[in-house]
């Protein structure tokens, strides 16, 4: 029987944990379901050194896979943004239910075929902090001019309420935070902000509200895809379904340990939720952006839709089910 | 095997004297065509877009405008002399000087380029008018410019940091004691040598007119124009007014207004010392450019995974294990990129050492150290390449080559004192 | 012999021009940087358009320097043999160089370096970030158009080489960027 060997290259750098777990496990067990007859190669940021260039580097075939999130893309193909979570969105359990059974992945499909590429989720983080901050933010006003490292959509939210979102370099966050070049960082959540030491420095750690399920994505270049018989095919979608779900468990693990060290060794840091007012003016400010997305593109309309009218559905279940167990919880104990 | 085999032609091929970076690239290009084909090289795009969006190498042309600048209005000579002469009769008073403005530099910066191309630019004309013997002044320059790697912040740290698992805070902290030491053992290196043979860095003449008084205060007068300089670059970094990069843009354009005040100032000053800047800049990142051709293809013929392998092969005895893996490290590093021996390499030893309860911090630190020694190793070391491309044509290669030995010894010697005596530096080999 | 002559002076002009470019490049970023951090400082503000424009003009810098400094011979070499040596071989040295190394190594970066902008043209790719720049494949471009500026410079550096074998040109000592310090 044929062999196959595929090439995945990720954004992430070697060893990173929990998102570098998901493809080795991926690749893992795509061999050993295939018995030998499918195995995946994986390169990390330092060897294709093109963190950003999954995609084209998938949509040329100079990889056959790729591992990355969709909203990376945001800047090449707009509707890529919407594939990954959405401030004030659906959760990652919501996400995965309109991915599998509401016709997102349709909707995903649609926007990747024309590059020659087919998409699939490939693990969730779950709910991502909101950064950490050096002063706290009691009102609308600590916003305004505030310098914060926040990227993408998210970023265009938070500057509609006033916030500086501002570019620096990686390897200079931790100085230009302690140094208040910048007044706040957004990175991911717990596991992953601990490795940049960011506790040290700022004590303020606030509630997520702009990633509430961001989904990392699976790329695959259609000709390959096309070239792979019809049971390994399968195994893939298997392998790959597989693994998302083990990243967003990993994710809880890793987040829950991490939390219990940080709560244990510094108790400088205090967690903190947004007052009210801000919220509100970010989810108005974000409903008005995905206006405007909406008016630009009719592909991007239909998305936002289905996400909306898939959440309203959605959410009303969780409301008597999660939510109405943790409200429940919450008096007891 | 291919990427072993390269690094032996690209050893003889440099020995032609073509320039470096495109001995580099075309031992690349053919060894990356035989290998794997034309389309290896579709790659190349991508790299050069991941040097074009590292920013924190906008440092590099940033700080060497401003060590232009600084020497085409004469100001490094003033800073560098003045220091000397505070020296009074002492020899080696120019070297140590380097040595302390490179400190200075390292703190405000982690880009070894960088610092390396100012320090020459700033005090080589300076320790080569005052009669400094070759090999002394370009050692010196090549270790205080290469300082920048583990007086923090630093980017080998942070990439460390990243690759460890370890916050970036408590590295710096630990990587503080051995810094001063190493910039200790620089200056009691040259005060010794200097004391035994003092015509390799003759004192700075005293004016007969003046008082050792006058002299000192004159000297002093001299030096805060051009220190308060470093002072607003390094204060501007403390402050958090601006990144460790941005400061660099902050130094070239107080050169500049130093410069009016000094009526120094021109528009074809400028220009030509942009000229200047630019010719440099290019000599760096052609290196930059083809090493990374040469990575490329080193990696995607199978040399990461042979490096893999051999690091396997390792002893599982703590003291073995250090000793061997230290040795590999620095080996390596005669031929191989720091970035990518932290990220090939460190991530194998990594689990090995936790599991013989090895402090990780006190791991990093000796990795770091390590690291900033292959800047300094002849054939493939940067910092030789970079102050070669600054330098007079009378100082040859293989002076440069000769000029590092003792300050790379003495790196070895501080690792060793890190390994066997963690305690003097503040922290403990095991948890 | 004339038009090797009059086709090396067209080449060295091309190359100084990409050493203008540069040298303008680079004094605006300078400013750039220079204004992104006193606007964030004493006004508060910052733009991210203006800081992505930063690397853009870095990137302008290095790139148009490089066939720059192929011209002016500014690229480092190892001296161990090259400086002991006579015109003459030094000159094969740099015309096997510059037809090997210098000439294909550009012409691949060219090849793959277009499809690479042309493939950021089509999508209108532009920055992800709030208030970034757009039409991000000027700045791709500029890989394949310095491409073809290295190959001219390494043609230069062959033409040069040609004129030094026959007699009429010399490389002088220790010249262009060696002896800044
Ligand atoms: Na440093
Ligand atoms: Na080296």
């Amino acid at each position: 029987q044929e062999k196959f060997t595929l090439r995945m290259a990720e954004t992430w750098g070697p060893n990173f944990p929990i998102f570098g777990d998901t493809t080795k496990r991926f690749a893992e067990n795509v061999e050993k379901m295939s018995n030998g007859r499918l195995q995946v190669r994986i390169d990390s940021a330092n060897k294709h050194k093109a963190p950003l260039g999954v995609f084209d580097m998938v949509k040329a075939g100079q990889y056959d896979l790729g591992h990355s999130a969709s909203y990376y893309w945001k800047g090449k193909v707009p509707e890529t943004l919407y594939f990954t979570s959405m401030p004030f969105g659906m959760n990652a359990m919501e996400q995965y239910a309109w991915f599998y059974h509401g016709g997102g992945m349709e909707l995903m499909q649609e926007v990747y075929e024309p590059h020659n590429m087919l998409s699939f989720p490939g693990g969730n983080t779950g709910v991502q902090m909101g950064g950490w901050f050096r002063k706290e933010i009691k009102s609308l006003d600590d916003l305004k001019g505030l310098k914060m490292r926040i990227p993408g959509f998210a970023g265009e939210v938070f500057a509609e309420v006033g916030v500086n979102p501002t570019n620096i370099a990686p390897g200079e966050l931790y100085t230009a935070l302690e140094r208040n070049t910048i007044d706040a960082v957004e990175w991911v959540g717990p596991a992953l902000d601990l490795r940049l030491g960011f506790q040290q420095i700022a004590d303020y750690y606030y509630t997520g509200w702009h990633e509430p399920a961001t989904e990392l994505q699976f790329l695959v270049n259609k000709k390959v895809w096309e070239k792979l018989p019809q049971d390994l095919q399968e195994i893939m979608r298997i392998a790959m379904r597989t693994a998302s779900y083990d990243m967003l468990v990993h994710s809880q693990h890793e987040n829950a340990k991490a939390w219990a060290n940080i709560k244990e060794e510094y108790p400088n840091v205090q967690i903190k939720q947004f007052p009210q007012d801000i919220f509100q003016a970010m989810y108005d400010a974000n409903k008005k952006l995905l206006k405007e997305a909406a008016a630009g593109s009719e592909i991007a309309a239909k998305i936002i839709e289905s996400q909306q009218n898939y959440l309203e559905q959605s959410r009303a279940y969780t409301d008597i089910s999660e939510r109405a167990y943790l409200n429940t919880m919450a008096e007891v104990e | 095997m291919i990427g072993i085999i390269m690094f032996g032609v690209a050893l003889l091929m440099l020995m032609l004297g073509f320039p470096v970076a495109f001995t580099f690239g075309g031992v690349a290009l053919f060894f990356g065509i035989f290998a794997e084909g034309m389309d290896l090289f579709a790659f190349m795009p991508y790299r050069i877009m991941s040097v074009m969006q590292n920013t924190v190498l906008m440092a590099v042309p940033l700080f060497i405008f401003m060590g232009v600048v600084l020497q085409r209005t004469k100001l490094a000579e003033q800073l560098l002399s003045s220091m000397g002469r505070l020296f009074g009769g002492l020899p080696g008073g120019l070297a140590i000087s380097t040595i302390l403005v490179g400190a200075l530099l390292a703190a405000s910066t982690g880009v070894v380029g960088a610092s390396v191309v100012a320090m020459g630019l700033i005090s080589l004309p300076v320790m080569m008018a005052h009669k400094y013997d070759k090999r002394l002044s370009t050692g010196t320059i090549c270790a205080a410019g290469t300082l920048g790697q583990i007086v923090p912040p630093s980017i080998i740290l942070i990439i460390l940091g990243d690759v460890l698992g370890l916050p970036v805070g408590d590295l710096f902290k630990a990587a503080v004691w051995p810094g001063v030491v190493l910039i200790g053992l620089y200056i009691v290196y040259i005060l010794i040598l200097t004391r035994f043979k003092p015509e390799t860095a003759p004192a700075m003449p005293a004016d007969p007119d003046r008082s050792r008084k006058q002299e000192i205060v004159s000297a002093l007068l001299a030096i805060i124009p051009p220190l308060a300089l470093i002072v607003v670059v390094l204060g501007s970094i403390f402050t958090g007014i601006a990144t460790p990069t941005e400061s660099a843009a902050l130094g070239g354009v107080g050169a500049v207004v130093l410069a009016l005040i000094y009526r120094q100032f021109s528009f074809q000053m400028v220009w030509d010392s942009a000229r200047d800047t630019v010719k440099v800049t290019a000599m760096v990142f052609a290196i930059l450019i083809g090493a990374t051709a040469f990575s490329m293809v080193f990696s995607y013929t199978g040399g990461d995974y042979l490096l893999e392998e051999w690091m396997l092969q390792l002893p599982g005895e703590k003291w073995g294990f250090i000793v061997l893996a230290m040795l590999v490290i620095l080996v390596l590093g005669f031929f191989i990129d720091f970035v990518e021996i932290s990220f090939i390499i460190v991530p194998i030893l990594a689990p090995i050492a936790e599991a013989l309860g090895i402090n990780m911090l006190w791991f990093a630190i000796l990795i770091a150290m390590n690291l900033q020694t292959s800047f300094l190793t002849p054939p493939f070391g940067f910092s030789l390449f970079y102050l070669k491309g600054v330098a007079p044509p009378q100082i040859k290669t293989t002076d440069i080559y000769k000029g590092v030995l003792p300050f790379i010894l003495l790196q070895i010697l501080v690792l060793a004192m890190i390994i066997i005596f963690p305690g003097w530096f503040g922290m403990s080999s095991t948890y | 012999m004339r038009w090797i002559i009059k086709l090396d002076e067209g080449l060295g002009k091309l190359s100084n021009l990409c050493g203008w470019i540069a040298i303008v490049a680079l004094i605006l970023m300078t400013a750039n940087v220079f204004y992104d951090v006193i606007t964030r400082y004493v006004f508060n503000d910052v733009s991210i358009g203006m800081q992505e424009m930063e690397w853009h003009l870095y990137s302008v810098v290095f790139l148009f320097g490089i066939p720059y400094a192929l011209r002016s011979d500014g690229h480092v070499r190892v001296d161990v043999f090259y400086n002991n040596w006579g015109q003459k071989a030094r000159a094969w040295v740099n015309l096997v160089g510059a037809l090997l190394f210098v000439i294909p190594f550009a012409y691949l970066i060219g090849t793959y370096g277009y499809s690479f902008a042309i493939d950021a043209y089509q999508m209108g790719e532009g920055s992800g970030d709030p208030g970034g720049l757009p039409h991000r494949w000027i700045i791709k471009a500029v890989i394949p158009l310095t491409a073809i500026f290295t190959a001219t410079a390494g043609l230069g550096m062959a033409t040069f080489a040609l004129r030094v074998l026959s007699g009429e040109k010399q490389y002088e000592e220790g010249h262009g960027g060696e002896g800044l310090a």
